[in-house]
């Protein structure tokens, strides 16, 4: 800060995450390898919105049924194998998280779990916020997602007791020399692909409405004037849903409106 | 007892998902892992604008001429924000959910874009990408490919399109309901009257 003389510097701000024991990742593997008998998992809530509470729980339900492999929530540290850590770390949930972390007997298995703990979900830059599981304690597995579905959960979990291996990868991309990109359905004339779009999107919403659009003009760049209504029948058909049926419609005299001019 | 018995032979035990030993059946409209494909990518930047959790970025290195995207599926929400802005289609939601890892870099990916120069002050103005997908559209909606124009037009930053624009009013281009409306002459006498009254303007400040 220009002209400001710091009084106290800014490390009551920085965060160090608990240092783990070499002597405790070792017994982790050995955990791991010689588990024979069901995970416990707590769940600690560090100032999360409940979203992934409500998902954790339908993954032990009967639907999905975590007990299957053994995994159970149980509701102490002290009884725990896996904690899991849901929310964006709040500082007034700061020190608990921090005390059931060290309840918790060793060697444990730390799960951040949703985008908050991962990396502080939208709640990233907020004034009280720590920013994510991995700026308190050592964290072993993220589960992302907003909230994770509870396969998703059941996956991390597999992942965690080394059951299942990692599916995603780093990836870097640099740009080739004539790289381009292309555009879609060039046939037909700009203004038109505008009117598309912007009706499909006031009559399906906008996501929805962009995959509408670019279905239907995929179906009129493919077909001539003599084949589109038969085209269109087909995809109708295919779709077998009424709203689809009727936004078409309504595109499809659009079109036909601006092509008589 | 006997009502419980009749219950569970009505429900069966086909209740429980099969997931990890089967792969599971995910709905049409599920939001998953964002699939980026780069080749596609303009990096225009609409997605990082739309970002409600800022877990797209997009940021520019003149030094090195490049334009760095990056997206973290770990601060991701999966809300579709960014496939409903992208222009060309590059970023689309997938089926995808099995995003576990136990490496935090692998929740990262990252594309690198050059960047186009200004054909008169030769500085960085835009991706090397955005501009010849410009240059696609304008083709597509009628303009001529050899038009000088439109090279030059491209070519120029922003700035230096403004300065070549105030000294020469001939060379701007207009968009094609300007040559419409041109056309049907009810802009005409408006622009006319209006050069009438600059030219007035500048006479005076002389």
């Amino acid at each position: 800060m220009k002209g400001i003389k710091s009084l106290v510097g800014n490390d009551h701000t920085k965060t160090i995450p608990v240092i783990q024991d070499a002597n405790f990742k070792k017994l982790k593997q050995t955990l791991l390898k010689e588990i024979k008998r069901s995970a416990y998992v707590y769940r600690v809530d560090c100032g999360g919105c409940n979203g992934c509470e409500i998902e954790i729980f339908a993954a032990t339900t009967p639907v999905f049924d975590t007990e299957r492999f053994g995994i159970k929530i149980v509701a102490s540290p002290r009884h725990a194998d896996i904690l899991l850590f849901t929310g964006a770390v709040t500082r007034a949930m700061r020190m608990p998280a921090l005390r059931a972390y060290e309840a918790a007997p060793d060697p444990k298995i730390v799960v951040s779990y949703g985008a908050c703990g991962c990396d502080g979900g939208i709640f990233h830059d907020l004034y009280c916020v720590w920013g994510g599981t991995d700026k308190i304690v050592p964290v072993d597995v993220y589960i992302p997602g907003c909230p994770p579905t509870p396969a998703a959960t059941i996956y991390g979990f597999a992942m965690a007791l080394g059951l299942l291996d990692q599916k995603l990868k780093a990836r870097s991309h640099n740009e080739a020399e004539n790289e381009k990109a292309t555009l879609k359905h060039t046939g037909i004339p700009l203004a038109l692909k505008t009117i598309i779009e912007r009706e499909a999107r006031l009559l399906s919403g906008y996501r929805q409405g962009g995959i509408l659009a670019d279905e239907f003009m995929a179906v009129l760049a493919k077909s001539t004037q003599e084949t589109v209504d038969a085209n269109l029948k087909r995809f109708l058909s295919e779709k077998n849903d009424p709203r689809i049926s009727e936004i078409i419609e309504i595109l499809h005299h659009k079109a036909l409106a601006f092509m008589r001019g | 007892m006997f009502k419980l018995f009749k219950t569970i032979i009505k429900v069966g035990t086909k209740t429980t998902i099969k997931y990890p030993f089967e792969p599971l059946d995910v709905c049409d409209d599920f939001r998953g892992k964002p699939e980026h494909d780069p080749e596609q990518c303009i990096a225009c930047g609409a997605c990082t604008q739309a970002c409600p959790a800022n877990a797209l970025i997009m940021e520019t290195d003149i030094e090195n001429n490049l334009r760095r995207w990056e997206i973290s599926f770990a601060r991701c929400i999966y809300c579709g924000r960014c496939e409903e802005v992208c222009p060309t289609n590059a970023i689309t939601l997938s089926q995808e959910f099995e995003l576990a890892v136990t490496n935090k870099a692998d929740l990262y990916e990252e594309a690198n874009f050059t960047l186009a120069h200004c054909v008169e002050c030769a500085e960085a103005y835009a991706p090397t990408k955005a501009v010849s997908y410009v240059h696609d559209l304008l083709v597509q909606s009628g303009l001529d490919r050899d038009d000088p124009y439109l090279s030059q037009l491209l070519n120029t930053c922003p700035s230096c399109c403004r300065r070549a624009n105030m000294l020469d009013s001939r060379t701007l281009v207009h968009g094609q309901y300007f040559h419409d409306a041109l056309a049907n002459d009810s802009l005409a006498c408006d622009v006319s009257a209006d050069k009438v009254f600059q030219q007035e303007r500048s006479n005076q400040g002389e």
